[in-house]
């Protein structure tokens, strides 16, 4: 600190420079073999953008790159490599339909089946099975009672702290599975009616809780090709077919607990315009099932006039951040209220208050 | 080259744009004027102009970065939570870069070091976008010259800029954002619930993300500058390797060190008083440097748990102590600081610190990857510089189409060993 010496220039060796001019070609030859290596890659990202211009336009610019890259062989070196570390390409169905769901195969590495919202629903009626003997466990440190916490970067911000708070209990068991820039928009990109089922099938938990919407206010294909304007008449009935589905796989065990976490206020006006009216598909589609419990984070993260905060005053009265400075996600502070808010929920369930008493 | 830097700042938000041309302009006109009064022998008016262009520059960097944390903490000391007005303002990416370097050409200019700059090239400087959000803060006194005199474009360092981007986005795509996914986030989300073993390889993940993303940033914005003709200082110099708090300094984010030694620590009086005036300037120095990387208290910490080791340091007696356990002692002291810097809040960082002495048992989360990548990281920094430039002599001795391919080739790999997903640059938040 205190020497009088100046951070030298980056090096100070003569450079074996070039031309400006065959540097920029060289350059862009560099680059040009980048993209053509990499060109599935590259369309692929570009078929997950959101419908739009953006979207259009890279489609539009991949794929004749991609198609010549093909025919001359160039994708090899990274196919091969992606094979090598276990990254192909994920080519899942997307199974966003029933008749879909029940065809759907093997997936991921917990040797199960996937189960088809019918097998679950089977299960769940299945005669050999005595539901009362889910009601009469005791949860203890070899059976927890099993909490998963599923959706969007929303989760990554909370997950983690819910599963330290729910872990307090020996009984319980919580794992938080967020999937970032995901949700129910884009199976393309993450198809969580999939995950899911696979989740519910392969850990059958006690408690799940979601949270989707903050990638969701996009146009949505259906499965012919078309696209779907936001929030226009079509959109809203595929939309909440899509809640639908993914409600049903949660509460097909109905003994389940199952928490569907809504939006919290948004910073910028026509964000949170726009997550409110998610919210409100959210809760039309819960108020139709008995098993699901729609929960409103409005309250929770608005300040006395109803309105964004990004302070809030604690239960001492003490201002502290909720919200990160993006204006969407949930700060620290942000993630412990949420996780309280949500254990408290999962405590008004029958029985459940004592897990936190042992 | 102004026009461009504009475009990529307005890129991510054009509002902010205004504020940049209102640092430019306002920095611009004060330079003329503290220039003009030093002319004519009114050394008084020309400070009266320094003084203004500083508050004008700290107002900004206030308003925008630190208003909302004093008020909140005034707010919550008077106990009345309306009392204090929060501004909730979105924080323009770089300003603290920018502010920074600004307030270093005022000052040079008063300090007669620098002539005032032509106010296109003033622009050039203060916007110039490879280091426009996160550094290196580059001296007037490094670009003025070089602006002026115009890179010759015959003489393109074209085989140690792309061995540097290639470098820094390595370090950035592959090391950091797997080393963040594979621990370091895991383990300071929820560090109660990670064996002592586990929480210590997080901390120590971090000391490598933090190294590798900062340095990474900065090796992609000097390549990126020396393909445009320009030449940036030196920013991190193995900082891993210091053997002392005071040669860490020498080597990590050597730019605002040196910006701090210069514009805050020497004005302060430096070490040229007392003993125990030069234990508080350093301690006032750190908590500020600190204090710039953001408006809570854990960076307060930060930069006072270095403050305070810098003067421990002063006041040991000069034992001869083994360099080994020197190295230990320095690396591990700025560990215990990274946890703060890390870590979301204080309690976040006792959690931390709690569950490193109180949680036994074995790892989960090590393996041999994770074992490999950290030792080799920290290797890398005793590597003498000369023997680590290998490639990019060998990049450089090759042709020029042979330079371009292997920057191609470089590229793919990164991003078949990158995770899906990287995040953002650590530093863009400051």
């Amino acid at each position: 600190m205190e020497d009088d010496t100046r951070p030298e220039l980056s090096s100070q060796s003569k450079a074996n420079g070039f031309p400006a001019g065959k540097v920029f070609f060289s350059g862009i030859a560099g680059l040009a073999l980048a993209v053509f290596i990499n060109s599935s890659a590259l369309l692929a990202d570009a078929e997950r953008l959101p419908d739009g211009r953006s979207r259009s336009l890279s489609v539009a610019v991949w794929t004749p790159i991609e198609a010549i890259a093909s025919t001359l062989k160039l994708t090899w070196p990274r196919t091969a490599t992606d094979f090598l570390l276990g990254r192909s390409e994920d080519k899942e169905h997307i199974s966003l339909h029933r008749e879909q769901m029940a065809s759907a195969s093997e997936s991921e590495t917990e040797e199960r089946l996937v189960l088809s919202i019918e097998e679950e629903q089977f299960l769940e009626v299945h005669p050999d099975e005595d539901p009362t003997e889910i009601l009469d466990s005791a949860w203890n440190s070899d059976n927890p009672f099993t909490i998963w916490v599923l959706g969007d970067s929303m989760v990554q911000f909370f997950g983690e702290t819910f599963v330290m708070m729910a872990e307090r209990s020996s009984s319980v068991s919580a794992i938080a599975e967020p999937k970032l820039a995901s949700g129910l928009s884009r199976p393309d990109y993450f198809d969580w009616p999939t995950r899911i089922s696979e989740v519910m099938a392969a850990h059958d938990p006690d408690a799940v809780i979601l949270m989707f919407g903050g990638n969701d206010a996009q146009n949505i294909r259906t499965d012919d090709g078309r696209w779907l304007k936001r929030f226009g008449a079509q959109w809203e009935e595929e939309y909440r077919r899509r809640i639908a589905v993914v409600m049903d796989l949660a509460a097909a065990n109905q003994e389940r607990v199952v928490l569907w976490v809504g939006q919290p206020p948004m910073r910028e006006e026509g964000f949170d315009s726009r997550m409110q009216q998610l919210n409100d598909l959210y809760r039309a589609e819960a108020d139709e099932r008995q098993g699901v419990h729609y929960l409103d984070l409005r309250s929770l993260f608005t300040d006395d006039s109803g309105n964004y905060a990004r302070y809030l005053p604690n239960s001492s009265e003490k201002l502290v951040d909720v919200r990160l400075t993006d204006g969407v996600h949930l700060s620290h502070w942000g993630g412990e209220w949420l996780s309280k808010f949500l254990l408290n929920e999962i405590k008004k369930s029958p029985d459940l208050e004592e897990l936190w008493n042992q | 080259m102004f026009g461009s830097s504009l475009f990529f700042y307005g890129w991510w938000n054009w509002r902010f744009v205004f504020l940049l041309l209102w640092a430019i302009a306002s920095n611009w006109y004060a330079g003329a004027q503290i220039d003009k009064y030093l002319l004519v022998g009114s050394k008084k008016s020309a400070t009266k102009w320094l003084r203004t262009a500083i508050v004008g520059d700290l107002v900004l960097l206030g308003v925008f970065k630190y208003y909302d944390f004093f008020a909140v903490e005034l707010s919550n000391l008077l106990g009345s939570r309306t009392a204090i007005p929060l501004l909730e303002l979105t924080l323009p990416v770089g300003i603290s870069f920018f502010t920074f370097q600004a307030m270093s050409y005022v000052i040079d200019t008063h300090r007669r070091l620098i002539k005032p700059m032509p106010i296109l090239d003033f622009a050039v400087y203060l916007s110039f976008f490879p280091q426009l959000v996160a550094g290196p803060i580059v001296r007037a006194s490094e670009m003025a010259p070089q602006i002026s005199q115009r890179p010759d474009p015959r003489q393109v360092a074209s085989g140690e800029a792309f061995q540097l981007i290639l470098r820094g986005l390595f370090k950035k795509v592959v090391i950091s954002s797997w080393l963040a996914s594979a621990i370091v986030d895991d383990v300071f989300a929820n560090p109660e619930s990670h064996s002592s073993q586990d929480v210590l390889l997080g901390v120590y993940g971090y000391a490598i993300q933090i190294y590798a993303d900062f340095s990474g940033y900065t090796d992609i914005a000097i390549g990126v500058a020396l393909l445009l003709g320009f030449r940036f200082p030196t920013n991190f110099d193995r900082p891993y390797s210091a053997l002392s708090l005071r040669e860490f300094w020498k080597r990590w984010h050597i730019t605002l060190s040196s910006w701090l030694r210069d514009y805050l620590y020497i004005p302060l009086g430096g070490n040229r008083g007392k003993n125990a005036d030069t234990y508080r300037n350093l301690l006032i120095t750190m908590i500020l440097g600190g204090l710039w990387h953001g408006s809570t208290w854990n960076f307060v910490i930060w930069g006072a748990i270095h403050g305070v080791a810098l003067v421990v340091e002063r006041l040991l007696p000069n034992w001869q102590i083994h360099p080994v356990v020197r190295w230990i002692a320095t690396f591990h002291i700025v560990c215990f600081a990274w946890i703060f810097f890390r870590a979301e809040s204080f309690s976040s960082a006792m959690d931390v610190l709690q569950a490193i002495v109180t949680s036994p048992g074995p790892t989960e989360l090590a393996d041999v990857l994770l074992i490999l990548i950290l030792a080799a990281m920290l290797t890398a920094q005793f590597i003498p510089k000369f023997r680590s430039e290998d490639f990019k002599q060998w990049l450089n001795s090759r042709g020029i189409l042979t330079q371009g391919l292997a920057f191609g080739v470089g590229l793919v790999l990164i991003d078949i060993f990158g995770p899906e997903g990287v995040a953002p640059f650590i530093y863009f938040q400051f």
